[in-house]
C-alpha cells in the first residue's frame, strides 16, 4: 500500500489527511497545535493517524506540511541576530522606507520595529550608475573589516543589498565572496540572488527578512527531517510556500521568506482542486474562520499572485498568493460606537472566553451569538453534539450590549450584526476582484472554514454571484490541499527596455537563463520532463508609467510576431484594468518572470456513484430560522450532511449540519450533492434574471 | 434592506452604507494611481478621490492626502454656480483648479468631477484630485517660493466642462496642455482622472439599483452619524478657551516672521476656532484660502479626537471658524498660494499646541512642520527631453506622552511616498548621494522627537535648475512638557567643494554638472524632560547613531564610556 500525508498547521488546530492511494480512502485527524514548537503536534499527529489506520511508516510515499516557523518568528520577533551591508549613504533606507506613516490620522500607530537594531547596519564604499556601469569601485578592504567586526559580535545572519545590484551584481558578488571567506558559518542573504528586481527599498526589505529567518529555518529543517526519519518515514518532507505550491524542505533554507505567509496557501490549493474536480476554473475562495477571513481569486485554474504585499509592515517582493485578509470571523465581537453605528471586530472573543453562547465566561455578543439567535446555528449544540450551546446567553449578550441601546428587538439586532459582517466580506471580495479588474459575477464562490458556509449565500447574492461550492469537509479540508499541490520555483530578473524587435534576442536570452535554472531544480526534485512547465511572464508598462501589468509569453522562443501579440495583449490588459489603452505609446519591459512548475502525480479522491433511484433527502428535524426580507423566521428543515447521498437535491430555505460546519441555504438557492460529496449551490433568482436579460 | 424604510436608519445600515461609499472612493483611487502617467501620482500617490450627494456634500473620501479635502469641499457648489443643475447632462465632466473660483487650494491640484445620472435624474457626484507636477507659471513645477501673485503660479482653471458624452473635449484639453511644461505627462494623468471617475459612476449606479430612493435618506443619516459621533467626543473635553501662537519663518519675500494664532473655545459639544490674531495675508506664496483652512481644521479634529471617524461633510457641522477675510488663512485674490501647505502645517501646530492644555495625552509635540520640497528641471541629455522632478521629503513626527516620535515620515496634511532611488536615476539625470536620518535632529525628551532626513542629490548634466520651498528652517519645532525643540531644516548647494546655504524659498538656482543639493528636513519636538529618559534608550539611540555622544551627555546627562 502507498499512503500520502498532508499536514496543515493552524493557530488552534493541526489538521492531518491520510490518503490510501490504492483504495482511495481518506482518513482525517484534528489535533491541538503546539504553539511553542509546531513540529511536536505534527509528529504526534502523524503517529496517531498512522497507528489508528494501521499503516506502517515505510508505507508513507509522500509527506507535505505547512510550517508556521517563519510566520511565528516574525510575529514574535524571534529571528536571528542580523546585520545589513549596503551602499554608503543608505544605511537608514530600511527605517525611512518610503517615508509614509502607517496611519494618516492616528499619531499613535507606529512603524514596525526594525529587525536590525543597534547599529548593525553597515555601509561600504561602492556605487553603480543607473545602467549598471561602475561609478565607484567596491572598497574590498572596508568590506573585510566590517565582516571581521560582525564575526566578533557573533552575528548569525548577514543581508547584502546595494544599489542597482539587480542589473549588475558584481559588487554584491564580491561582498558575498569576502563573507564566505572570512565568516563561512554565517547565514547569507544576497539581494540580487533572492529578488533581482528594481526599487531598492522592497528589495532590501525582502533580503533582510530572509536573513532574519534563515538560521531559524535551517535549525527547524534539520530537526524536523531528523524526527521524520527517526519515525521510519523514508520520504523527504515537502513544505508549503506563500505562492500556493510546495517545495522540498531543504530548499527553504536558502529562501525561508517564501514560506512566511504560507498559512492560507493549503486552503486555496484545496479549493482550486475541488473546483477543478467539478469542472470549474474561475473561483473566489472564501475561508472564514473564528477570527478572520481569507479571500483569494483563481482565474482559469491559476492563483492570482502578488509581489506587492507586506508582512508585518515590511514589503516582501517574493510572489505570494494575493490573499485579502479581513479581521472578522465567527468569534468577532459586535459593538456600538459613539455615533451609534454597529461595528463588528476587529476584537475577537477567540477560543477563550469565546462567544457568549459557549458559556465559558464570554459576555460580549459575537457573530456566532447572532447566528444562534437567528436559529442559523443549532441552539442546543454544535460539533455534532460535542459542545453545548446556550441560546439564552447569546440572547442576553445581544440584548444587553446592542438591542437595549438601539430600541430594536434582539432578532433585529442579531440580523444587523450579520448584515454588517457580511458587508465587510463583500468589501474584501471586491478588493480582490473589482480592484484588480475582475467581475465577481463571473466567478464561483468556494466557501469553507468553520464559518464560511453560514455566510456564503448572503455574500454571494450581494456580489451577484450565482454559483457556489461547499467542499465535502469545509472545516478541515485544507490538509487535503497538500496532497494535490504542485512544486514551484519562481524566478525574476529586471531589465528595463523598450519593447522593440531588436530586443527580442536579449529577451529570449534572459528567459533562457531562468528556465535553465528551473530545469535544474525540477530535475533535482525528480520531476519527469513531461510534467515540467515554465510559465513566462513580463511586467510591462507604458513608457513614463511607474506601475506594471503582467503579460504572458506564448510557448517557445519569442519572435517578431510573438512580440507584436505581446504588445497587443498589454493594451488589452490595460483596457481591462483601467478602461483605456494607448496604442501609440511605446511599451517598457521591466521584470521577466519564470514560474517553473513541476506537476506532482495527483491522487484520485473518493468518488461515489450516482444511484438510479435516489430517495428524497429527509430532514433530521425542523427549527425556526431567520431569513432577511419579508419572511422573518421560517420553519426550516435541518439535514445532516453525513446522511446526504451523491445526486440528492435540496431547495432553500434549509440548513445542513455537519461535524465541522453549518451550511445555510437561503430561499431561492438550490443545493445538489455531487459525486465527491461537495455541495453545489445555485441562486435560481439571479439565474432567472440573467436568462430574462438575455 | 430595500423597501424597509423607517423613520430612522438602523445602526447596521449606516455602517454598511458607509462601508460601501468608502469602497467606491477607494476603487476610484486604485484606478487613478495605477493608470496615471507621472511618478507624482503613481509612485507618490499624490491624489485623492471622493463621492458626493446631488447637493454636492462630500459623503466619502478615500484616505490619501488630507490636504486634498480642501479642494473637495466646494467644488460641486462652484460647478453649480456656472452650470445650473438642469444644464448638466450625463457624460459631462468638469475640471477646475483655481483656489479663488474653482474650489482648489493651489493650482497644481487639478480636480475632475463627474455627475452620476440615474435615468434623467442627477443623483450624485464623484470627483478626484491629482497633483500635477507642472501647470505652467514662473518656475518648473509651478510652485515658486518668490511668487507675489497667483498669476505667476500657473494656469488658472475655473470650473469648466471637460468631457461631453464621456469624451474629453479637445479644445479645453489643448488649452490646458499648451500652458504646461510637460504636456505628454499631463495628457496621461488627465486621462487617468477621467477613467477613475468612470469607475466611480459605474459603482454608484449599482448602489442606486440596490437602494433606490432610500439612498438619499441613508446619506443624510450617514452625515448625522458622523456629527453625532464627533459631538460625543467633543463633549468629553473640558469646556474652556485655549490659545496658542507660532510663526512661519518668513513669506519668501519679506524676512519677517509671520504669526499664526488660534483661540479655541470648547463649549459642551461644540468647538470653535478663532484665527483673528493671525497675520494679514502676505506678499509671498504661503497664503491659504478658506477651503484650505477648512481642510486643515477637519484634519486636526479627526487626528486629535477620533482618527476613525468617516471623512464626510458631517464633520463641518460641529465646528465654526472665525476668520476675517484678508488674513493669511483666508486670503483674497490675487494673493499667491502655491506653498499654502506649510502654513496649513503651522495651523495644525497651533491647534495641537492649544489643545495640549486640554487633552495632553492625545497630542504630540510639533512635527517637522513643513513640506520640504525640491524641484529639479532641465534637459536630460540621454533623451534631449525637458524634465521636471519634484519631490517632498519627510521629517520627524512629534513625540507623545507614550512614545518617541517617528523618524523620517511625512506628517499631518501630506503622506506622499518617496520616489525610489533606482527609479529616479533611470528617469532623470540625477544621482542620490545619500538618503539618511539626521543625527541629533529629534528634540531631546523623555520621549525623543523624530529625526529629520538628509537627501543629497548630484546633477549629472549641465544647466539644471533647482527650486526650493520649505519652512521650519529658522523657527524650530517645539517640544512639550519639558521636551526640547527639534532641529530646523536647511538646503545647501555644494559646488566645487564650496558649501553655501540656500534660502528656504529659492527659485531657479542654476546648477553645474556635478553640483550637489543637500536637502535637510527638520526633526520634531520631544515630550517630557530629557533627564527622565531611560538610560538604556539613550544608549540605544547613541549606538544607532540617532544621537551623538555630546547630546547624550549634554541633553540627557548620560555619560558613556
Amino acid at each position: 500500500m502507498k499512503y500520502m500525508i498532508g499536514v496543515d498547521v493552524g493557530g488552534t488546530f493541526t489538521d492531518i489527511s491520510l490518503l490510501n492511494t490504492e483504495k482511495k480512502e481518506l482518513a482525517r485527524l484534528k489535533v491541538r497545535s503546539t504553539v511553542e514548537d509546531p513540529s511536536q503536534a505534527i509528529v504526534a499527529g502523524i503517529k496517531e493517524i498512522l497507528e489508528k489506520n494501521q499503516v506502517n511508516y515505510h508505507e508513507v510515499s509522500y509527506l507535505a506540511h505547512g510550517t508556521t516557523v517563519a510566520t511565528n518568528a516574525l510575529i514574535e520577533r524571534k529571528g536571528a541576530k542580523t546585520a545589513l551591508i549596503t551602499t554608503e549613504g543608505f544605511k537608514d533606507l530600511l527605517e525611512i522606507g518610503n517615508q509614509t506613516r502607517p496611519s494618516l490620522y492616528n499619531y499613535f500607530q507606529q512603524k514596525p520595529e526594525m529587525l536590525i537594531p543597534s547599529g548593525w547596519n553597515y555601509e561600504v564604499r561602492e556605487r553603480l550608475f543607473y545602467n549598471g556601469d561602475i561609478c565607484l569601485p567596491l572598497d574590498e578592504t572596508g568590506v573585510a573589516a566590517i565582516v571581521e567586526k560582525l564575526k566578533a559580535q557573533d552575528i548569525e545572519a548577514i543581508a547584502v543589498c546595494t544599489l542597482f545590484s539587480y542589473i549588475n551584481p558584481v559588487h554584491e558578488e564580491k561582498i558575498e565572496a569576502i563573507i564566505s571567506e572570512k565568516f563561512p558559518e554565517v547565514y547569507r542573504s544576497i539581494s540580487h540572488k533572492l529578488v533581482p528586481e528594481f526599487r531598492e527599498y522592497p528589495r532590501m526589505s525582502t533580503t533582510v527578512l530572509n536573513a532574519y529567518l534563515g538560521p531559524i529555518m535551517k535549525k527547524y529543517v534539520k530537526n524536523f527531517s531528523n524526527s521524520i526519519k527517526a519515525m521510519g518515514i523514508q520520504v523527504a518532507p515537502y513544505v508549503t510556500q506563500s505562492n500556493g505550491s510546495i517545495i522540498s524542505i531543504s530548499e527553504t533554507i536558502d529562501s525561508p521568506i517564501r514560506t512566511a505567509v504560507s498559512g492560507p496557501s493549503a486552503g486555496v490549493i484545496a479549493a482550486t482542486y475541488v473546483a477543478e474536480l467539478c469542472g470549474i476554473k474561475d473561483i473566489i475562495t472564501f475561508d472564514m474562520g473564528g477570527t478572520s477571513a481569507d479571500i483569494s481569486l483563481i482565474e482559469n485554474g491559476a492563483m492570482l499572485l502578488s509581489t506587492e504585499r507586506t508582512i508585518n509592515g515590511f514589503p516582501v517582493k517574493t510572489p505570494m498568493i494575493d490573499i485579502n485578509t479581513v479581521g472578522a470571523g465567527g468569534g468577532s465581537i459586535a459593538w456600538l460606537d459613539a455615533g451609534g453605528a454597529l461595528k463588528v471586530g476587529p476584537q475577537s472573543a477567540g477560543a477563550a472566553p469565546g462567544p457568549a453562547a459557549y458559556n465559558r465566561g464570554g459576555q460580549e455578543p459575537t457573530v456566532t451569538d447572532a447566528n444562534v439567535v437567528l436559529g442559523r446555528l443549532n441552539p442546543d449544540y454544535i460539533l455534532g453534539g460535542k459542545m453545548e450551546i446556550r441560546a439564552d446567553l447569546a440572547h442576553q449578550a445581544i440584548e444587553e450590549k446592542i438591542s437595549s441601546r438601539t430600541n430594536s428587538s434582539v432578532v433585529e439586532a442579531a440580523a444587523g450584526v450579520i448584515a454588517v459582517v457580511n458587508s465587510n466580506m463583500v468589501r474584501a471580495i471586491r478588493v480582490i476582484s473589482v480592484k484588480r479588474g475582475y467581475d465577481p459575477r463571473e466567478f464561483t464562490l468556494v466557501a469553507f472554514g468553520g464559518a464560511g458556509a453560514l455566510h456564503a449565500c448572503a455574500v454571494a447574492r450581494e456580489l451577484g454571484i450565482n454559483s457556489m461550492i461547499i467542499p465535502f469537509s469545509p472545516g478541515i479540508f485544507c490538509s487535503v490541499g497538500l496532497l494535490v499541490a504542485d512544486i514551484k520555483y519562481d524566478y525574476v530578473q529586471s531589465k528595463i527596455m523598450i519593447a522593440e524587435a531588436n530586443k527580442i534576442a536579449e529577451i529570449n536570452w534572459i528567459f533562457a537563463q531562468m528556465v535553465a535554472e528551473g530545469e535544474r531544480m525540477l530535475e533535482q526534485e525528480g520531476i519527469p520532463a513531461s510534467e515540467r512547465e515554465y510559465l513566462r511572464t513580463i511586467d510591462a508598462r507604458y513608457q513614463r508609467q511607474n506601475y506594471e501589468l503582467q503579460i504572458t509569453l506564448p510557448e517557445g522562443n519569442l519572435d517578431d510576431k510573438g512580440l507584436q501579440a505581446l504588445i497587443e495583449q498589454f493594451h488589452q490588459e490595460h483596457m481591462k484594468n483601467y478602461g483605456y489603452c494607448n496604442r501609440e505609446q511605446p511599451l517598457e519591459l521591466i521584470n521577466y518572470r519564470v514560474n517553473a512548475i513541476g506537476r506532482t502525480p495527483k491522487p484520485n479522491m473518493p468518488k461515489y456513484q450516482l444511484r438510479q433511484s435516489l430517495p428524497t433527502p429527509q430532514p433530521a428535524f425542523n427549527r425556526p430560522v431567520y431569513f432577511e426580507g419579508e419572511q422573518g423566521f421560517v420553519d426550516c428543515p435541518v439535514y445532516l450532511r453525513a446522511n446526504l447521498l451523491a445526486g440528492q437535491k435540496i431547495s432553500g430555505p434549509a440548513v445542513i449540519e455537519q461535524m465541522d460546519t453549518t451550511i445555510l441555504i437561503n430561499p431561492d438557492w438550490q443545493a445538489e450533492i455531487d459525486q465527491y460529496l461537495n455541495i453545489m449551490l445555485r441562486d435560481r433568482r439571479i439565474a432567472n434574471e440573467r436568462e430574462k436579460d438575455e | 434592506m430595500k423597501g424597509k424604510k423607517t423613520s430612522k436608519a438602523d445602526p447596521a445600515t449606516i455602517e454598511i452604507i458607509g462601508n460601501l461609499l468608502l469602497s467606491i472612493a477607494e476603487e476610484m483611487g486604485a484606478a487613478l494611481i495605477r493608470s496615471a502617467y507621472s511618478s507624482n501620482i503613481k509612485e507618490r500617490k499624490d491624489c485623492s478621490t471622493a463621492v458626493f450627494d446631488a447637493a454636492g456634500r462630500m459623503v466619502a473620501q478615500a484616505e490619501h492626502i488630507p490636504m486634498h479635502l480642501g479642494s473637495m469641499l466646494t467644488i460641486i457648489a462652484e460647478i453649480y454656480q456656472r452650470y445650473p443643475a438642469k444644464t448638466i447632462k450625463e457624460g459631462d465632466m468638469f475640471i477646475a483648479n483655481d483656489p479663488y473660483h474653482g474650489g482648489g487650494t493651489h493650482l497644481p491640484d487639478i480636480t475632475v468631477a463627474a455627475p452620476v445620472f440615474v435615468g434623467k435624474k442627477l443623483m450624485a457626484w464623484v470627483a478626484n484630485i491629482a497633483h500635477h507636477s507642472d501647470v505652467g507659471g514662473k518656475v518648473p513645477g509651478s510652485t515658486s517660493g518668490d511668487a507675489i501673485s497667483i498669476y505667476q503660479e500657473g494656469i488658472r482653471i475655473p470650473p469648466v466642462k471637460f468631457c461631453q458624452d464621456g469624451l474629453i473635449i479637445r479644445e479645453i484639453r489643448d488649452l490646458i496642455l499648451l500652458n504646461c511644461r510637460t504636456p505628454q505627462e499631463r495628457t496621461g494623468d488627465l486621462q487617468a482622472q477621467v477613467a477613475a471617475n468612470k469607475v466611480g459612476i459605474k459603482r454608484l449606479l449599482d448602489v442606486y439599483k440596490k437602494y433606490g430612493t432610500d439612498f438619499d435618506f441613508y446619506i443624510e443619516e450617514l452625515l448625522n452619524y458622523t456629527e453625532k459621533r464627533l459631538k460625543a467626543d467633543i463633549k468629553k473635553i473640558s469646556n474652556g478657551v485655549y490659545y496658542f501662537k507660532d510663526y512661519m519663518d518668513n513669506d519668501g519675500i519679506n524676512p519677517q516672521k509671520v504669526p499664526i494664532a488660534v483661540e479655541i473655545t470648547v463649549q459642551e459639544e461644540h468647538i470653535s476656532f478663532d484665527f483673528s490674531r493671525s497675520s494679514k495675508q502676505v506678499t509671498g506664496p504661503i497664503n491659504v484660502t478658506m477651503n484650505g483652512l477648512y481642510a486643515t481644521v477637519f484634519y486636526s479634529l479627526k487626528a486629535l479626537i477620533d482618527p476613525d471617524i468617516p471623512s464626510n461633510s458631517g464633520i463641518y457641522r460641529v465646528f465654526d471658524l472665525i476668520v476675517p477675510e484678508g488674513l493669511i488663512v483666508n486670503s483674497v485674490a490675487p494673493a499667491p498660494v502655491g506653498e499654502r501647505i506649510d502654513t496649513c502645517m503651522r495651523v495644525v501646530d497651533v491647534i495641537i499646541g492649544a489643545m495640549a492644555q486640554a487633552i495632553p495625552d492625545r497630542v504630540i509635540a510639533a512635527c517637522n512642520g513643513a513640506c520640504t520640497t525640491g524641484t529639479f528641471s532641465g534637459i536630460d541629455p540621454r533623451t534631449n527631453e525637458f524634465f521636471v522632478y519634484l519631490e517632498t521629503i519627510g521629517g520627524g513626527l512629534g513625540a507623545s506622552s507614550q512614545s518617541d516620535g517617528m523618524n523620517g515620515v511625512q506628517v499631518h496634511l501630506t503622506n506622499t511616498s518617496n520616489l525610489p532611488i533606482e527609479a529616479l536615476e533611470i528617469e532623470y539625470p540625477l544621482m542620490v548621494e545619500r538618503y539618511m536620518l539626521r543625527q541629533d535632529s529629534g528634540g531631546a525628551g523623555e520621549y525623543r522627537g523624530g529625526l529629520g532626513i538628509r537627501r543629497d542629490i548630484k546633477t549629472l548634466a549641465e544647466d539644471i535648475t533647482f527650486s526650493a520651498l520649505a519652512d521650519r528652517q529658522e523657527i524650530p519645532p517645539w517640544g512639550l512638557k519639558g521636551g526640547m525643540a527639534g532641529k530646523s531644516g536647511a538646503y545647501y548647494h555644494i559646488s566645487s567643494g564650496q558649501r553655501s546655504k540656500l534660502s528656504s524659498k529659492t527659485s531657479n538656482q542654476r546648477l553645474k554638472q556635478g553640483d550637489i543639493i543637500s536637502i535637510q528636513t527638520p526633526g520634531s519636538g520631544g515630550y517630557g524632560h530629557p533627564q527622565k529618559r531611560e538610560k538604556e534608550a539613550v544608549c540605544r539611540d547613541m549606538i544607532e547613531g540617532k544621537i551623538s555622544r555630546t547630546s547624550a551627555e549634554k541633553d540627557y546627562g548620560v555619560k558613556l564610556d
